[in-house]
């Protein structure tokens, strides 16, 4: 298996701060790499950066061998990247079932005029009468496990759920590679165990994941790598028991402001 | 009975009572009124496709509705078009217009949006004052040729009273409202509102807000043209008054109290409050005074402070507890 | 240089000068409160018929005076009353969209009073100084638009020392830096919402005074003022107060200079033409501060 992503001595920098530094990085293809660090350590930026929310300031980014550098945030995902984020945003005022199918749309292939056009000539009356996307969408909705909120207004919904209905979201774009940022941030010990196996069962169908995680239990759990970051910098790399062991990374967490909970 | 049955029912009784309308009132400024609500209901609609289902403010939304007016009776004036292609004609030259100022707009957001397409509306009003050659400057251009009749088989169609009017606006208002209300519904509908409720969450599920917002500004530029050819060969007469801030903020004073981001909502407030104006103008004889826009005033600023989504989320709620009830 | 031109550049200070005085108000407001009061020009037109009636009944340059201390005191107090009415209720749920619209509604609504309560027919500050001209050698002007320059210059300079001095200014400008750090310092955030909203309306009131006695006074005049601060404070980035003063002198001099040398019909439009272009190129304003990564 050759690698999915990678990262060529990645470098951001806001004005006078660092917050990724000279970061170079694969994900193997099929691989859950699990990135992890104190506080302010550049996890959400180096996301931010595949993600192409913005621009690096050096150093390049490599997606199944086709330089993503500088591509922008809409086109890193019709290539095939989907990211969920930190602070969930869904579209709060449209319905589950919309949220996803808002997601299906065939973006790669067409642009708002041919959209325009298929509003007349092609499809039903509304998106939500068309059988065959509603029903590619309930099944999305069921695996995160939120079928019971389909009609429901995403904004009403409660946040724990919010965050798998991003999920599904990001699924229905039918992603190669998944970028999840704390996909279990503010969940009771009950709703965690339901995250790890929705992630490895994403994971199962062959969806390459990289996962920004502070809750070590979900991440020693389910990584296959993991990957440490400390003010920007890279500092270890390896097999989960490994790294969770490695002097440097101890430091880094009991020297820095820690809050990591294990 | 289903739901889609009763839907079905329901149009078609809506449908055939403002067909029925001019048969049983036959008042002539009745009818005048009829047809500025339809007009203003058009306005309404594709001001809203902007600020209410893509959250962007376009406070420039009059330099359309001038544009349209202006494009379909210089062309009737002065090369003898027929003034039917000519209401498109004015359609497309005002969504040609929407496309230019949909370029400064992608950057732009809030209060920067609001006063650019303010400038926009104000530059090319005073454009329309000034051009005397082609717009006779203030005076306008009066004396636009009415629409030509329509001739099908034996069956003659004349347009010279205001019912005769009553049913082209009918017949636009109806077109308006398949096209918008497809759109909504659409995979391109449903990518505005999630563009409108956070653009970082829309972009991560690779729709370009850039690309739609032009898409949008077009065709939302497109229908006011459209209303205001409408305008030029019923009213006939054609003033840079059209492109005037007043008019714009008529639009989103009943798109607002209507509900915002709903069909329903402008064509609501385009119709009560286009009935409302008539109501206190004929109050002005008794007052002594015009109060009119002292009203839409009072009641814009209730609407936001109170009923946050129009008559629409009232009647909802109203029909709610009566469901409840019963 | 001609003297024309240079007679075209005081006038345009002159105008600037009041131009920069109701646009801080508006981009004040903004900085603390997120707020585009599209009502800021109606304060004005407020502000200077509180002085039309001051006037017919002092008159003369006591009277000039008088008609700018009532006009702030009046504008202020009405600027307070609509931020607790019309504002306050929305800070906590607003949109953009909310916020433009109410003020908008606002507009409509002092617009049409006014008109209700005072008549169509425009109105003129009449001049305290009897139509006295000052010969500054290479340009000459009434004694009274050089008074307007020097009360606007001494109006912003007293804001500056409210702002700089005064607890209540340092509160404001934190609260416009940081809004929730600003909270758990412990300052009363309504209280500076307040004095924020009354202090940018009475600015805007007492540039209504000079600029009513520089132009005509009448019941919709408000539009303009309202859009010519809006261009000054684009131009100078929003919530810029230097921003504005500078956006506020460019313009007058813009607009004088291309009423003069361009064309008259399109003086109006200047301001426009300026924001849409400083806009293209930078979307924050010329002096704006660059907005979030």
């Amino acid at each position: 298996m050759g690698a999915i992503l990678t990262t060529d001595r990645l470098t951001k920098n806001f004005g006078g701060l660092t917050a990724v530094n000279d970061v170079s990085f694969s994900l193997e293809q099929g691989e859950i790499l699990g990135l992890i660090g104190p506080n302010g350590a550049g996890k959400t930026t180096l996301i931010n950066l595949i993600s192409g929310a913005f621009p690096p300031s050096k150093g390049t980014i490599t997606f199944e061998g086709r330089d993503i550098t500088r591509e922008k945030a809409h086109t890193v995902n019709t290539l095939g990247i989907a990211r969920t984020f930190q602070v969930v945003r869904i579209f709060s005022r449209l319905t589950a079932l919309e949220n996803v199918l808002a997601a299906m749309v065939d973006r790669k292939h067409k642009g708002p005029w041919s959209l325009v056009w298929d509003s007349f000539f092609r499809r039903a009356c509304a998106l939500t009468e068309d059988k065959e996307a509603c029903a590619t969408a309930d099944s999305l909705l069921d695996f995160v496990g939120i079928s019971k909120y389909r009609n429901e207004q995403a904004g009403n919904m409660p946040y724990a759920l919010t965050k798998r209905l991003e999920i599904a979201r990001a699924l229905a774009t039918e992603p190669k590679l998944l970028l999840l940022d704390e996909p279990s941030s503010g969940l009771n010990p009950a709703e965690l165990t339901g995250q790890i196996d929705l992630i490895q069962k994403i994971n199962a169908q062959g969806t390459s994941i990289l996962i920004i995680e502070h809750v070590m239990k979900v991440i020693m759990g389910i990584s296959h790598r993991l990957i440490v970051l400390h003010y920007g910098e890279k500092i270890a790399e390896g097999e989960p028991k490994v790294v969770y062991n490695d002097p440097l990374v101890v430091e880094a967490y009991l020297g820095g402001d820690s809050d990591a909970q294990h | 009975m289903s739901a889609r049955l009763r839907n079905i029912l329901l149009w078609v009784v809506a449908l055939a009572a403002l067909i029925l309308l001019p048969q049983v009132v036959e008042d002539r400024y009745f009818m005048h009124i009829a047809v500025m609500a339809g007009i203003f209901t058009i306005l309404t609609l594709s001001w809203n496709l902007l600020a209410g289902y893509t959250g962007q403010l376009n406070l420039g939304h009059a330099a359309f509705y001038g544009i349209g007016a202006y494009t379909s009776a210089i062309l009737a004036m002065q090369t003898g078009l027929s003034p039917w292609l000519g209401l498109f004609a004015g359609g497309l030259v005002a969504a040609l217009f929407g496309l230019m100022l949909g370029f400064p707009a992608l950057r732009l957001s809030g209060p920067y949006l609001a006063i650019t397409t303010i400038g926009f509306a104000e530059i090319l009003r005073l454009v329309a004052m000034n051009w005397v050659d082609l717009t006779r400057g203030s005076l306008g251009l009066s004396g636009v040729p009415l629409l030509t009749p329509i001739q099908i088989g034996d069956f003659r169609m004349q347009f010279y009273f205001e019912r005769d009017y009553y049913y082209v606006v009918l017949a636009a208002v109806l077109f308006t409202l398949f096209c918008i209300r497809r759109l909504i519904g659409s995979e391109f509908g449903v990518t505005l509102q999630a563009m409108r409720d956070d653009e970082a969450g829309a972009q991560s599920i690779g729709i370009n807000p850039s690309s739609y917002k032009l898409a949008v500004f077009t065709i939302s530029a497109f229908f006011a043209g459209f209303a205001g050819g409408l305008f030029a060969h019923f009213a006939r007469l054609v003033s840079p008054e059209l492109l005037a801030l007043h008019n714009t903020f008529d639009v989103l004073t009943m798109a607002m109290i209507g509900g915002l981001g709903t069909i329903a909502g402008p064509i609501l407030g385009a119709v009560s409050l286009t009935i409302l104006s008539e109501a206190l103008r004929s109050m002005e004889e008794v007052l002594k005074i015009d109060i009119r826009l002292i009203v839409y005033g009072l009641l814009l600023i209730l609407t936001i402070l109170f009923m946050r989504e129009g008559l629409v989320g009232v009647i909802k709620n109203v029909w709610a507890r009566v469901k409840g009830d019963s | 240089m001609d003297s024309l031109f240079l007679q075209q550049v005081l006038n345009g200070l002159i105008t600037g000068s009041v131009y920069s005085l109701i646009a801080i108000g508006l981009t004040m407001i903004f900085g603390v409160m997120k707020i585009s009061n599209f009502a800021q020009g109606d304060y004005s037109m407020v502000g200077a018929y509180t002085a039309v009636f001051v006037m017919a009944w002092v008159g003369g340059w006591l009277g000039w005076i008088g008609s700018v201390v009532a006009a702030a005191a009046v504008v202020g107090l009405l600027g307070v009353v609509t931020e607790r009415l019309v504002f306050r209720p929305l800070m906590t749920r607003w949109t953009d969209i909310d916020m433009i619209m109410v003020s908008i509604g606002l507009f409509i609504l002092l617009d049409n009073l006014a008109q209700l309560f005072f008549g169509a027919t425009p109105r003129m500050i009449g001049d305290p100084f009897g139509g006295t001209t000052v010969d500054l050698g290479v340009a000459s002007t009434s004694l009274l638009r050089l008074f307007c320059f020097f009360f606007a210059g001494i109006t912003i300079f007293c804001l500056e020392l409210f702002l700089n001095r005064s607890r209540m200014g340092v509160a404001i400008r934190a609260t416009s830096q940081n809004r929730f750090a600003a909270q758990l310092m412990g300052i009363d955030i309504n209280q500076v919402y307040r004095i924020t909203f009354g202090v940018g309306a009475l600015l805007a009131g007492v540039g209504g005074v000079l600029y009513g006695t520089l132009f005509a006074i009448y019941p919709t005049m408000g539009a303009l003022p309202t859009l010519k601060a809006f261009a000054v404070t684009i131009l100078g980035g929003m919530g810029n107060i230097r921003g504005a003063i500078w956006g506020g002198l460019i313009l007058g001099v813009a607009e004088a200079l291309g009423g003069n040398y361009i064309a008259m019909e399109y003086k109006q439009a200047i301001g426009f033409f300026i924001i849409i272009l400083v806009l293209l190129v930078k979307p924050s304003g010329l002096f704006g501060r660059k907005e979030g990564a």
